[in-house]
């Protein structure tokens, strides 16, 4: 009776999510791209994975940062880059068969006009289409960074047709592009199931340029990281397209299970609030981003997977790449010297003071575990230069409201962002409290700022403009940097199969064209 | 019998209304706003003002107050900042999942409850007793969220009985339900023990004793109802914390419900929805209490009497 109990009830839970059904995959996504409220761009609030398989865009950016086409053929922009041309593929339709055009393009990048990200298409001032597959796009002011903008999952392109049709709707209770899957159901912080675009034939850089060798794809969102694990252990999902640092000796402890290393976007950093206290004073603030260990946290909290981090972009961007002078490193000797030259000496607990008041700082991090653990280590370096800091926890709205009425001094936080312009976003003098945490409102940051932002004519200035930038926060030691996570994925290799070398960023078209069931 | 309940249903509604204002102040006088979790890096600081005036988050306090009471008595829970559909069809959504789970909780723990409760009271002071209480005491002191992931760990990875995670087909409903249920008997029995306990020494308890009544048949028919009427008070509070409750259940087995919609709109400050979702956890409570009133109303003819 047991056996035939549990019998029905493995059957039955085999059943539930399908996984051992023949060409049927489920994958778990990323925690941070769960509950993901519409597939439209312009209302979103985060655009998750499975809309980089629903839609395409018009070039496809790969792991070093060069872009390649993919519903554009070829671009070319003029020598002043004040005129981009963009040539497109021929024969792509959307999934509910309408054709996609130069008139496509031209509708869609003008609906960003106006909304929550206009910011993405603000360089552009007209759109010509003098023919249906010939696009010019007339720009204000040259934007070296279109191509990032346009290979980022915020610019797929969707079906006019549908999107007028569906009007408030649109993106909520249907999505309809021209990517290698077609969205079958959608449940809103739960699951998607996508179906093969039996006529896609336009692939970019996957190596297989026809419709995806999986018929169905299921992509579940799981918070939880050991419900996540534990399915994927048991086999009742194929794949976790993220794993937590945590996890990462027990899926190599598993013999049914591979991993694979993707390219990191994170950045663990501490921000100093120069309007607060003895932080004004540069020297203290040298002080104090020189008395930080990279590599004791590195080893100690994150057992040596990942990077340590020295400035304030990933290493994958050459504008990582400054006078190795501005690089912020370990110098404990140096910080000591630093605090009792600016008139800190050290007091009789091993604690400095001024003026018979001790060195207390007020360290914050957000609620969540690694910060904490992180926020523990820095307490203790801080304390081996002589500042005694107190540790205090927020959730994630919390401490922004906190940093905006700027009540902070030092906070551990950390950021995802594969592009220089993160500078201007957590530095920038019009955002003080929240995002620019360090309360920094400089006259030079904000001429070179700008000048990176929106005055680089061609990429090369661009990367020369940024990097000055970038070596400038430096000198400043507005923050001090702490670490780079790496991102892993981890699959059932028993039931599915990657190719070898990944190309791009992240688990996107490319990597769902390339995937295959293993028979 | 029915002016009791007319009487009973109309003392909610001031409650109601006090507990929509306590509901609208403890959400927005939280630090932390919707706005800040809309907006993406690179947008600009005229975008962020002007996302604020949209949904009318400059106005004075009050203002917003009776603004979002006035639509609520048309029946319109308006519209979710960061989800951007209207939190009526959200709880709809997600109402269904939470019902379930909760309503199969609360028979399992009831039922279990009352049958623990009854058997340690029919061999009071005996190991069965001790062992008993012992049980259940274990299983409302372990945290659900650990006591969730244990189970998985035992049925659905060691024995691979039932599925991990998930909300499709009945077999996902059971770990969530013991779950949660485990937690809840342990007040049902210790009620039903004492009542019990208390109820065995009456006079008329006596005469059936004396009457020669068999003790199981003492123990069921007569006692066990008369114990029941403070079971039902408890039951009925716990229907709409039982509701709620499962959120740590809900995020462990990765189920859609109230609990899960209500953490998330919570983390990002997403007012409409932690509102609407209070508010029908709220009722639910209320809604519980006024059952459990009329049940013990029905049951208990002395309570109709006195409400004369």
């Amino acid at each position: 009776m047991l056996k035939r109990l549990q019998g029905l009830t493995l059957a039955a839970s085999i059943l539930v999510f399908g996984s051992a059904g023949a060409q049927e995959v489920t994958l778990v996504v990323n925690p941070n791209v769960i509950g993901a409220p519409t597939f439209n761009p312009l209302k979103a609030t985060v655009i998750n994975t499975q809309s980089t398989l629903i839609f395409d865009t018009l070039v496809q950016r790969d792991r070093n940062f060069s872009y390649h086409p993919a519903l554009a053929l070829s671009w070319e922009s003029s020598g002043d880059g004040l005129t981009w041309t963009f040539k497109l593929k021929e024969g792509v339709k959307f999934h509910d068969g309408e054709p996609f055009n130069g008139e496509a393009v031209k509708w869609w990048l003008e609906a960003y006009r106006g909304s929550q990200v206009d910011n993405l298409v603000d360089a552009i001032a007209t759109i010509d289409v003098p023919d249906p597959y010939t696009v010019k796009l007339n720009m204000k002011r040259p934007d070296p960074n279109l191509l990032f903008n346009l290979s980022s999952s915020w610019m797929g392109f969707p079906s006019p047709k549908a999107v007028k049709e569906m009007g408030e709707d649109y993106g909520v209770k249907g999505a309809v592009g021209t990517g290698p899957f077609i969205l079958e159901e959608h449940v809103v912080g739960q699951y998607t199931v996508l179906r093969r675009n039996p006529d896609y034939t336009w692939g970019g850089l996957s190596q297989n340029k026809g419709p995806a060798r999986i018929a169905r794809i299921t992509m579940r969102e799981i918070a939880e990281q050991s419900t996540a694990f534990l399915e994927l252990k048991t086999g009742g999902v194929d794949a976790l397209l993220y794993v937590p640092t945590d996890f990462v000796p027990q899926v190599k402890a598993e013999a049914n299970l591979a991993m694979v290393e993707l390219m990191g976007s994170d950045v663990m950093y501490m921000p100093i609030n120069v309007t607060s206290g003895p932080f004004a004073d540069i020297r203290i603030r040298e002080a104090v981003a020189l008395a930080i260990d990279q590599k004791e946290i590195l080893q100690g909290i994150f057992k040596g997977v990942g990077m340590e981090a020295h400035n304030f972009l990933i290493s994958a961007l050459s504008e990582s790449k400054v006078d190795p002078k501005y690089n912020i490193g370990y110098n404990p000797e140096r910080a000591k010297k630093l605090l009792d030259e600016a008139g800190w000496p050290v007091g009789s607990d091993g604690t400095r003071e001024k003026d018979g008041k001790p060195f207390t700082v007020k360290l914050w991090a957000q609620s969540e575990s690694e910060f904490k653990r992180v926020a523990e280590a820095v307490q203790a370096q801080l304390a081996a230069v002589g500042i005694k800091a107190e540790v205090t926890t927020f959730d994630s709205s919390t401490i922004r409201e906190q940093y905006k009425a700027n009540n902070h001094q030092l906070a551990i936080r950390s950021y995802s962002w594969p592009n220089a312009d993160i500078l201007n976003w957590f530095f920038g003098g019009a955002r003080l409290g929240y995002p620019n945490v360090s309360m920094w409102n400089d006259a030079k940051a904000e001429e070179l700022g700008a000048t990176a932002q929106t005055g680089s004519r061609t990429p090369e200035e661009r990367l020369i403009n940024y990097t000055k930038y970038h070596e400038y926060v430096l000198s400043q030691f507005v923050f001090a940097p702490i670490y780079q996570p790496v991102q892993f994925m981890a699959y059932n290799k028993a039931r599915i199969r990657f190719p070898d070398k990944i190309m791009t960023p992240e688990f996107d078209s490319v990597m769902a064209l390339d995937m295959e069931i293993v028979e | 019998m029915p002016e009791y309940i007319l009487r009973r249903t109309f003392v909610l509604m001031p409650v109601f209304f006090v507990v929509s204002l306590v509901i609208f102040l403890i959400t927005h006088l939280v630090p932390g706003d919707p706005i800040d979790n809309l907006l993406q890096v690179g947008s600009s600081p005229e975008m962020k003002a002007k996302l604020i005036a949209e949904y009318g988050l400059d106005r004075p306090l009050h203002e917003q107050y009776l603004l979002w009471l006035g639509r609520l008595l048309t029946g319109d829970l308006g519209e979710a900042i960061i989800l951007k559909r209207p939190v009526f069809d959200l709880i709809l959504q997600n109402l269904p999942y939470s019902l379930t789970l909760g309503a199969a909780a609360l028979a399992f723990s009831t039922a279990f409850g009352i049958i623990v409760g009854a058997l340690a009271a029919t061999f009071p002071g005996t190991k069965v007793d001790e062992g008993a209480m012992g049980f259940i005491l274990l299983g409302s002191t372990v945290p659900s969220f650990w006591l969730g992931l244990l189970l998985i760990l035992f049925f659905a990875v060691m024995l691979g009985w039932f599925p991990v995670s998930g909300a499709r087909g009945w077999s996902s409903l059971v770990l969530p339900v013991l779950t949660v249920g485990l937690g809840g008997i342990a007040l049902t029995a210790r009620v039903t023990r004492v009542a019990m306990l208390e109820t065995a020494q009456k006079d008329f308890v006596f005469l059936l004793h004396a009457k020669g009544v068999p003790h199981r048949s003492i123990q069921v028919r007569h006692i066990l109802r008369h114990a029941m009427i403070p079971v039902i008070t408890i039951v009925g509070l716990r229907i709409g914390w039982i509701i709620g409750g499962s959120v740590t259940v809900e995020y462990v087995f990765a189920r859609p419900g109230l609990g899960t919609l209500l953490i998330r709109s919570l983390n990002q400050r997403d007012y409409p929805v932690v509102q609407g979702s209070l508010l029908m956890l709220a009722m639910a409570v209320m809604l519980g209490t006024l059952l459990a009133d009329i049940l013990h109303a029905a049951i208990d003819p002395r309570v109709r009497e006195r409400a004369r």
